[in-house]
């Protein structure tokens, strides 16, 4: 028997981990989410803002949504900033041997709370020299554990995961350390060896004795155009669990910037992954991957640089994944107040054109500062919404213009065949809001956001459901990497990039979900990193499915 | 410079008020006029003063005292030997003259006024006006001061400072005497909209508009205050309502077509844009916005309308934008080699801008 081009063999390769049918919930006429502080999570993100406008302090902080167990249940990490003194003096020292200033592992109970377990898990005390930032997670080990790195102020941490619940820094050995100011990170598997490697963002050459305020009337954080540029980093996995730096032979270290965000995808179909870089008033890095280790910087020559108008972006979060459907991953980048988000629609062939106007972003930025970003189908119609967390740079904006406001509610964005339309996300709470990360957290087919915001708790968005149908696929690769990070998938003719990356500072549930409307069957086909293909025809609606890579081409 | 100017003018002045002057201080006034050419100014300074203690009801002794301390800039020691002076040869335009420029200087300006209109010294009476708040009357005799040194600098900074005094001037007086007009309303929704208080702008503008529905500009400016905001949505309805009301106004027009096009309504935005150069021809914005929004639907327009901006704007920031518009048409169609020489040509003008910038 074959379906879909499929023999018997492959289709056992598709496991059922997890078969929850859909639950039928009334039809919505409210907000799309339930919004929580999450139960039993009592994390502050603690960024410690002073008098002396330390640029950092308003930049944090990451989350992660990763099942660090395998008991299936989405799990919790969030990254703490650190306590900044008013002034710093040397040696720099944020305090982040005290528990406040810890970054936090919260696991997933069965009845949806979670537990602290932080200590437990050997994550406590991320180092006092270093402020916190954001987080990636991939499996770079392929030992099916899935792995933490965390950026920093200073230097980052890689823990690797043990599989019994607790995890061992290794950044000594891996080498992974950077240093400087490291915003966000990702796991890619650039080179398509099975082995993922890691991509690190760096904002700007900045440290404490070369900080400065900016603002006549009132002090305030400096634009980073008063800081020398910095270029960002690529780590390559040797896989000895060892990294070697190769910023300078891939031609990544060759563009300086601003970076904040970071996304993958493979935009051009050649079957290598991509690399754009968001940065802070500075054309936008599109690192277009040759194939032979090496990368060509693309984005003025490929329209993914500047708005439609030719203007710099403000780049802070964004998101690589098709929002039109036509097969093709797109972009979205989040920025300042009055420079609305810029959607970069992917025609083909290389080229993108910026079409912030024609989505309906010219409208929905508006007064809005955003940062993690996502395109996810929240209502399950088969067509990515936007959900963007938001509030200014500035704690003080008010007096620069009494338009702005430091903390503002997110955004959501419902998707209306490739337009934008604002709907209602269940919060109007205005928070200074930083890192989102995406997936779903009760297992119930609906995707759910964690947000992060700047000197409170996290916020819990769960998807309050609907009728629609679902389908959520776990990759497993064998002679790709174990993630499947890489991958491109469709389901019924819309496609996934397969990566945790993206946003701003976070990282995503690596699990692939699509909506799929009425239709209560799914074609899947997937191109591994390998190159190889697989498809998996008339897939039931509504189920959790891990698909594993054919063991032969 | 002044000081040289007054100097000959002083030596031209009749001296027939003059009383007898002791031959001693003729004698050491000359040495001090010797001293002046000299540009001693201390001396000179020295040997008028003695004139003035041997001739104290000399005029001209006091006067030729404020001269040298005015050449010296020291205004402050100036004021009371020209006062004297004025007071000796009331009818002398030098002495009015020398002491509005030393009480001007000095920041007096009240006082200073009588002195140069007797000076009949226009240009900086109307600055010595313009700093009592007077700016109507600044006004006046700033433009007979610009009518006789046309192009003059600063007669022309502050003539362009006394027309903003006066026109907030007179919006005071609207909005202090007729605070429930349409036209008070829309003045204070102006002032709002200038320090950025959209909420007050927008209840003021929909005061006026409640007054006075058919009041042309009204909506125009309240369809500006939601731009600024960003909401689109909402400047558009002004914008519409703006050019319904004036269905010849170019300026509504391509507000309403801009708004638009912000709310990616491309085709609409052409349209309302085409009207607006139909209106008022070869506007570089309006031509920006049409090849903007038409970009999609009609490329043979959007690239004949960004040529067009380019074609007429050279090396500005806005040919810039232009060529970079160009570049995107050109790239989806696969014009590669034109979209890169338009992004060559975008390249430059922003280069062009950041040197004139750094």
């Amino acid at each position: 028997m074959t379906a879909g081009g499929m023999t018997r063999a492959a289709l056992a390769s598709l496991v059922c981990a997890i078969a929850l049918l859909a639950q039928e919930v009334e039809p919505k006429s409210g907000p799309m989410f339930f919004v929580s502080p999450g139960k039993g999570v009592d994390f502050i993100l603690r960024n410690s803002p002073t008098s002396r406008k330390y640029l950092i302090e308003t930049m944090p902080g990451g989350v992660a949504l990763l099942d660090y167990n395998n008991d299936g249940l989405l799990d919790i990490f969030l990254v703490n900033a650190g306590h900044v003194y008013d002034p710093m003096s040397k040696p720099h020292n944020f305090d982040r041997h005290l528990p406040d200033y810890w970054n936090r592992l919260y696991r997933q109970n069965k009845d949806g709370s979670f537990t602290d377990v932080t200590v437990a898990a050997g994550l406590a005390n991320a180092g006092d020299t270093n402020y916190g930032m954001g987080v990636a997670v991939g499996d770079y080990d392929n030992d099916g554990y899935p792995d933490i790195y965390v950026t920093n102020f200073g230097k980052n941490i890689l823990y690797h995961n043990n599989g019994d619940g607790t995890f061992t820094d290794v950044t000594a050995k891996a080498g992974v350390a950077a240093g400087g100011w490291s915003v966000s990170a990702g796991f890619l598997d650039y080179d398509n060896d099975g082995k993922l490697d890691l991509f690190v963002t760096r904002y700007l050459d900045w440290s404490i004795e070369k900080s400065k305020t900016c603002g006549s009337e009132s002090p305030t954080y400096c634009p980073p155009v008063e800081f020398p540029a910095i270029s960002n980093i690529l780590y390559h996995n040797r896989g000895d669990g060892t990294f070697e730096d190769v910023s300078v032979p891939s031609g990544i270290a060759a563009k300086k910037g601003h970076g904040l965000g970071v996304a993958f995808a493979d935009y051009d179909g050649d079957g290598y992954t991509d690399i754009f870089v968001a940065n802070d008033v500075t054309n936008q890095f599109l690192f277009h991957n040759n194939g032979d280790g090496t990368f060509t910087e693309t984005g003025l020559d490929s329209g993914a640089a500047l708005s439609s108008n030719g203007k710099m972006l403000s780049g802070m979060g964004v998101v690589f994944q098709d929002y039109d459907n036509d097969g093709q991953p797109d972009l979205l980048v989040t920025q300042l107040p009055h420079q609305p988000y810029v959607a970069y629609h992917n025609e083909g062939h290389g080229v993108f054109s910026a079409q912030e106007l024609e989505t309906g972003f010219g409208t929905l930025s508006g007064n809005a500062s955003g940062w993690g970003v996502g395109l996810e189908d929240f209502d399950n119609d088969g067509w990515k919404d936007a959900f963007i967390v938001q509030g200014h740079v500035f704690d003080n904006v008010a007096k620069y213009d009494s338009s702005l406001s430091y903390r503002q509610p997110p955004l959501l964005a419902m998707n209306r065949n490739g337009h934008f339309e604002k709907a209602d996300a269940g919060s109007t709470v205005p928070v200074a809001g930083r890192g989102a990360a995406f997936g779903d957290l009760n297992n119930d087919g609906w995707m759910d956001v964690v947000t992060t915001s700047l000197g409170e708790r996290p916020q819990f968005f769960v998807n309050r459901g609907g009728k629609a149908h679902w389908l959520t696929i776990t990759l497993r690769g064998t002679r790709s990497n174990r993630d499947g990070y890489g991958a491109r998938v469709t389901v019924n003719g819309q496609l996934r990039f397969a990566t945790a990356t993206g946003s701003y500072l976070s990282s995503n549930d690596k699990r692939l979900h699509f909506g799929l409307g009425s239709s209560e069957y799914a074609n899947v086909e997937i191109t591994w990193p390998s190159g190889s293909h697989q498809k998996v025809a008339s897939v039931k609606a509504d189920h959790f499915i891990v698909i594993e890579e054919a063991a032969q081409p | 410079m002044t000081g040289c100017f007054l100097f000959i003018y002083l030596l031209l002045q009749p001296q027939s008020a003059e009383p007898t002057v002791p031959q001693e201080a003729l004698v050491i006034m000359q040495a001090g006029a010797d001293a002046e050419s000299r540009h001693d100014l201390d001396a000179a300074i020295s040997d008028f003063r003695r004139a003035t203690e041997l001739a104290p009801s000399s005029g001209m002794a006091f006067l030729r005292l404020g001269n040298a301390y005015i050449q010296k800039r020291v205004y402050s020691a100036a004021i009371a030997p020209l006062r004297k002076a004025v007071e000796l040869i009331p009818g002398s335009i030098a002495a009015h003259q020398l002491l509005g420029f030393a009480l001007l200087a000095q920041g007096y300006a009240a006082e200073a006024i009588p002195h140069l209109a007797a000076a009949k010294e226009y240009g900086a009476l109307g600055i010595a006006q313009l700093q009592n708040n007077q700016p109507g009357d600044a006004v006046g005799n700033l433009q007979t001061a610009l009518a006789k040194n046309p192009g003059d600098p600063d007669l022309l900074y502050y003539l362009s400072r006394a027309g903003t005094a006066l026109s907030a001037e007179s919006l005071d007086n609207l909005v202090s005497r007729s605070p429930d007009s349409a036209r008070g309303h829309q003045a204070l929704g102006q002032n709002h909209y200038a320090m950025k208080m959209y909420p007050e702008a927008k209840q003021e503008y929909a005061k006026a508009i409640a007054l006075r529905p058919d009041l042309p500009g009204l909506r125009l400016e309240l369809g500006q205050v939601y731009a600024a905001g960003s909401e689109w949505e909402k400047a558009e309805e002004q914008f519409r309502a703006e050019a319904d009301l004036q269905p010849g106004s170019a300026e509504a027009a391509y507000l309403l077509g801009n708004a638009l096009l912000q709310q990616g309504k491309m085709k609409e935005a052409a349209e309302e844009l085409k009207r607006s150069d139909a209106l008022r021809p070869d506007m570089p914005e309006t031509l920006y916005a049409l090849g903007r929004s038409a970009a999609v639907s009609d490329p043979a327009l959007a690239e004949k309308a960004l040529a067009r901006v380019i074609e007429m704007e050279k090396d500005t920031p806005l040919a810039g934008e232009a060529s970079f518009a160009l570049a995107g048409i050109h790239r989806k169609q696969g014009k590669i080699e034109q979209a890169t020489k338009d992004m060559q040509d975008f390249r430059r003008i922003q280069a062009l801008h950041a040197t004139a910038n750094h």
